[in-house]
């Protein structure tokens, strides 16, 4: 079966390829991924005058022709540079693809798999079927990384069983030997059956030299009484770009925990759609961008609530330096039936130069009348009382600053409870420490 | 210690202070009293170095130096002290940090070593206890949730760790019910030093009867009006400021 992509942004150019270069599958792979692709043909690439990427430009996509990505030409680009410590399970993706030198899984107790994708679909096809067969509706990139994937990561716990140790899952880019544009699509995959519990830390980490897209869908599926922290730390290279797509299922007293840090990238889009359709499913969503130069970060989450007894706990903050942009649509809909849904949704933002812009938009769709729904996004500087203060104490202006804006952003780094992952990122707090803060 | 001459300060556009004397010497405590809207609080700011008040003519000279000159983080480093009318909140900034860092940043500049976490946190143990502060406040964002007093209190604890030789107390009695004005004062008077001068900036006497100071001026129409010993407060207590300001020929202000 063959799916043609017309040729519209400059972008489209490498798609054909991309496609070509699919390895081949099962039949109904093949079916699955040509529907992904005729999906994505029909909502055509996005553009400003969609409403979901109405304040995103997507030039840094569109502007660019980008093939797929060969090996990286220098071995083991990425290499101690993660922020997540390596005492942990580790699974390693360069470029797009399983890189099994450098994956670290033995050791994995009973019930536990980690596996590359394109390894476990060699392996056992038929257990991915019924999640890999599904497109995922209204996101054009993902469907596109539905489509055009090559590899990605698998993970399963089986009933009741605990990990002992979290995994590391890292996903790095750097040039290949053309060193021109180059991307990549991945499609994940996270289950976890009933009981089970587990802390995955993802990682996205890219190499300055030319641009890099890296375009995945990922999507999680919590059986009964099961709980996944999910921790997302992001630093793309400064021409670097990242769509990624998440889509979680929260199963009967289910707990989905997601905690994601924007430290870097051109352009970065994440769409994250939690269901939470089990009696009592929980979930809580943090994120913190730090953001400089015109880094364009782009946060849509999409919490539906279809189950009774329901909660959500989501709050996310930015801190905007020089031109640089944020945007937040946070939509928690209760469906009908949803009673005692307890859900609330913050956006915080600090803007440290008046050239960077914030569009934040938390909202309710409630067709239930037995709920708790807040809501709330404000916009803020940094206050000049509080600078004041710390000044007469004999503070330094810069120091002051500095103290200010990591205050604002260590309340999302206090709430990782990881203790190593903790202290790495309010390392890497400090060190992104945005440059109007050094006005002293 | 500190001299201030003729001093003219606007705010927004706005004459506050109009030609203001004081002379402050070491050891000795001044209390400055005046109505509402007499400059009181800019004058406070002002020698503490707010923005937005500006200086448009006169002096200020602290310890022989031009105090106006001066950063506001380096007038602090330089010993003088302003404990604010309202205190700030600062979310994120456990107590104890900000006190070590404000403590260090001193000792920095004086050229001394820093002092480490569990030393300082030694340190400042001892001081909560002049201002009867439960330690758990140290670890308590800076003034988050606090109440009027004990936003006083932390000023005072501020106080007792940078041991200024310059403070000034900007209306430090107001909201406080009289056991925490008891405290409070209490602690001010531990901290009376022959090398250290304080100025209360206040409203009412109140204060005064737990502090005694040694000289009382009167502000009004932003310059000092009148100049006397402490019983120039209880005169004030009984009558008003309605007289001051009918001998010194500005408009009256009503209390």
């Amino acid at each position: 079966m063959t799916a043609t992509l017309s040729a519209a942004p400059a972008f489209m150019a490498g798609m054909a390829e991309a496609y070509a270069a699919v390895p081949e599958g099962p039949q109904w792979l093949a079916a699955a991924r040509a529907a992904a692709l005729a999906s994505f043909e029909t909502q055509g690439a996005p553009t400003s005058r969609r409403e979901d990427w109405r304040f995103t430009p997507i030039e840094a996509i569109a502007s660019i022709s980008y093939r797929c990505a060969g090996r990286p030409e220098r071995r083991g680009a990425g290499a101690g540079k993660a922020l997540c410590p390596l005492a942990f399970h580790q699974i390693v993706l360069e470029n797009g693809r399983l890189s099994r030198e450098r994956s670290v899984l033995s050791g994995l107790p009973k019930g536990v798999t980690v596996q590359g994708m394109a390894e476990a679909l060699a392996d056992s096809p038929d257990a991915l079927r019924a999640f890999l067969e599904k497109v995922p509706k209204g996101l054009p990139f993902a469907a596109l990384a539905a489509g055009l994937f090559r590899d990605g990561v698998f993970i399963r716990l089986g009933r009741g069983v605990r990990l002992d140790r979290p995994i590391h899952i890292l996903e790095s880019s750097a040039p290949d030997a053309s060193r021109g544009p180059a991307m990549a699509h991945l499609r994940s995959l996270i289950v976890l059956e009933p009981g089970a519990e587990a802390e995955v830390v993802e990682e996205s980490l890219g190499e300055p030299g030319a641009p890099f897209w890296s375009n995945a869908l990922i999507e999680v599926e919590l059986g009964e009484n099961s709980g996944l922290k999910h921790y997302r730390l992001q630093r793309e290279a400064h021409e670097g770009v990242r769509s990624l797509a998440t889509l979680v299922r929260v199963g009967r007293h289910a707990r989905y925990e997601s905690h994601v840090f924007t430290l870097g990238g051109a352009l970065v889009r994440k769409d994250l759609r939690v269901t939470l359709d089990g009696e009592g499913a929980h979930c809580v969503l943090n994120g913190l961008s730090l953001q400089h130069g015109r880094e364009i970060v782009d946060h849509h989450t999409l919490v539906s609530h279809e189950a009774i007894g329901g909660t959500t706990r989501q709050l996310y903050k930015a801190v905007l330096d020089e031109k640089s942009r944020f945007v937040f649509d946070g939509l928690i809909a209760v469906r009908p039936g949803a009673q005692k849904t307890d859900a609330q949704v913050y956006n915080r933002n600090l803007l440290l130069s008046e050239d960077a812009s914030v569009n934040t938009n938390p909202e309710f769709k409630i067709y239930a009348d037995d709920v708790s729904c807040k809501h709330g996004g404000t916009i803020g500087q940094l206050s000049p009382e509080a600078l004041f203060y710390l000044r007469s104490r004999g503070i330094g202006e810069g120091e002051a600053r500095r103290l200010l804006v990591y205050a604002f952003g260590s309340e999302m780094v206090e709430r990782v409870k990881l203790e190593p992952l903790r202290v790495a990122l309010a390392a890497a707090l400090r060190a992104r420490m945005p440059e109007a803060a050094e006005a002293a | 210690m500190l001299k201030i001459k003729g001093l003219h300060a606007t705010v927004g556009g706005k004459a506050i202070l109009k030609g203001l004397d004081l002379e402050v010497k070491a050891g000795a405590v001044h209390a400055i009293m005046g109505p509402n809207g007499s400059g009181k609080s800019t004058l406070s700011y002002v020698l503490a170095g707010r923005e937005g008040y500006a200086v448009t003519e006169g002096s200020a000279t602290y310890q022989g130096a031009d105090l106006l000159a001066m950063a506001p983080e380096v007038r602090a480093r330089e010993g003088v002290f302003l404990a604010f009318q309202y205190p700030v909140e600062i979310p994120g900034v456990s107590n104890k940090y900000f006190l070590k860092a404000a403590y260090n940043a001193q000792r920095k500049h004086r050229g001394e070593p820093e002092m480490d976490a569990g030393a300082f946190l030694k340190f400042i143990k001892e001081k909560a206890k002049l201002v009867e502060m439960d330690p758990s406040f140290l670890n308590r964002s800076v003034n988050e949730g606090f109440s009027g007093g004990e936003k006083k209190r932390n000023e005072i604890l501020q106080l007792a760790v940078l041991e200024p030789k310059l403070a000034l107390l900007d209306e430090t009695d107001s909201g406080l019910d009289i056991d925490a004005l008891k405290i409070v004062a209490n602690g001010i008077n531990k901290l009376r030093h022959p090398a250290r001068a304080v100025v209360l900036v206040t409203h009412y006497q109140r204060l005064l009867d737990y502090i005694v100071p040694d000289f009382v001026h009167v502000l009004s129409g932003g310059r000092i009006v009148k100049s006397g010993g402490k019983e120039l407060a209880l005169q004030l207590e009984k009558e008003g400021y309605g007289w001051i300001e009918d001998q010194s020929g500005t408009a009256r202000v009503t209390v």
